[in-house]
């Protein structure tokens, strides 16, 4: 499932997932943002996957966000702009 | 530390002869580090470019932003780069790309903002001498009345951060929008690409050849931070080339984020 969202006076932000047993699986943030360190790619993943398919947003920024290390620089992406593009490809799923 | 400011710098020019795509994606590499590392001079470099090349931004999805077939069959080589961003599409002659490589303290304590306006005033002023009014249009855009001029990334690693732009001189927007996937809602990012054959705001503005823009824009640094002519150093283009074979010629890289 995929689900894209352009976040306001920022850049694209997609996300590409699987739903197993109503958990994330295989959760791919991608897009035209800037991050720093890179690595910090990952740990989204990471911090994304196993989440219950019902989890708001609220829910998923703050997974998000406690998974990142205080170092972390975000430029035109934020945790809340991941967890709407995360509900978007849901909500594709749902459609479907 | 405190923030330096650009005449507290030795700025170098690097301008040489035409790499491939996956050799300039290395060369940012290790250039960047060389700078962290305190063994080379803060550095301006201007790339000429051997062949053409899709360079994809260190985040995007490959099979997203790339059509790979198309790309193929028009024979361009597909790179990630180091730096965030969006997708570019280069010819050889079609571009006008360089790289910063600055000491952190440059754009210390800056927000991203400032960090990006501080580093391209300098084309501002050289695109202003050319008679074009153009501006750093937040986030990481310059753009004039004709529309978007070009796009700049940047990275920090270590003590050192990247800036890199590339500037739309004369691109095929026809071929472009075969090999590229872009949205609906990032064509209005991309000028009138949607409508034109081309997107050439430096050619049609300016009436210059490449060339000449390139060495305007050199004189407008040269002017306002000093630049002495240098080269890249042997053990700098090993450790790139060995760098290509590790890294950037692989799909393992490329397609990292598939």
């Amino acid at each position: 499932m995929h689900g894209e969202y352009k976040m306001p006076g920022g850049k694209l932000v997609v996300i590409d997932l699987e739903i197993h047993a109503g958990r994330l699986q295989q959760v791919q943030l991608s897009g035209d943002f800037f991050l720093e360190p890179d690595s910090a790619l990952h740990t989204i993943n990471a911090a994304l996957e196993g989440q219950p398919a019902t989890a708001n947003e609220a829910a998923l920024a703050n997974a998000i966000q406690a998974s990142l290390a205080a170092d972390v620089l975000m430029y035109g992406i934020s945790p809340e702009a991941i967890a709407v593009a995360v509900r978007r490809a849901l909500h594709e799923g749902a459609d479907a | 530390m405190s923030r330096s400011a650009w005449s507290d710098h030795s700025w170098q020019l690097i301008h040489t002869a035409p790499q491939s795509p996956a050799l300039h994606m290395a060369l940012d590499e290790v250039l960047t580090d060389e700078v962290a590392a305190g063994h080379r001079m803060p550095t301006l470099r201007v790339w000429e470019w051997a062949a053409p090349a899709i360079v994809i931004g260190r985040f995007q999805s490959l099979r997203n932003e790339v059509d790979s077939v198309a790309a193929r069959r028009h024979g361009i080589e597909v790179v990630r780069r180091i730096s965030g961003g969006g997708a570019m599409f280069i010819e050889p002659g079609n571009t006008i790309t360089y790289s910063i490589y600055a000491p952190l303290s440059l754009v210390e304590d800056l927000s991203f903002q400032e960090a990006y306006a501080l580093m391209d005033a300098w084309v501002i002023e050289a695109l202003a001498d050319l008679g074009i009014k153009a501006w750093y249009q937040p986030l990481n855009d310059i753009a004039s009345e004709a529309g978007k001029i070009a796009g700049a990334a940047q990275a920090r690693r270590g003590n050192a951060v990247l800036h890199h732009v590339t500037m739309a001189y004369d691109i095929d927007a026809a071929k472009m929008l075969e090999v590229l996937r872009i949205g609906r809602e990032k064509l209005s990012d991309k000028g009138t690409a949607s409508a034109a054959k081309r997107v050439d705001p430096l050619r049609s503005q300016t009436g210059l050849p490449r060339e000449a823009v390139i060495a305007r824009m050199i004189e407008t640094f040269r002017s306002r931070h000093g630049l002495h002519l240098d080269l890249i150093r042997s053990n700098e283009m090993e450790q790139a080339e060995a760098l290509v074979k590790r890294k950037f010629a692989h799909q393992a890289w490329t397609a990292e984020v598939p």
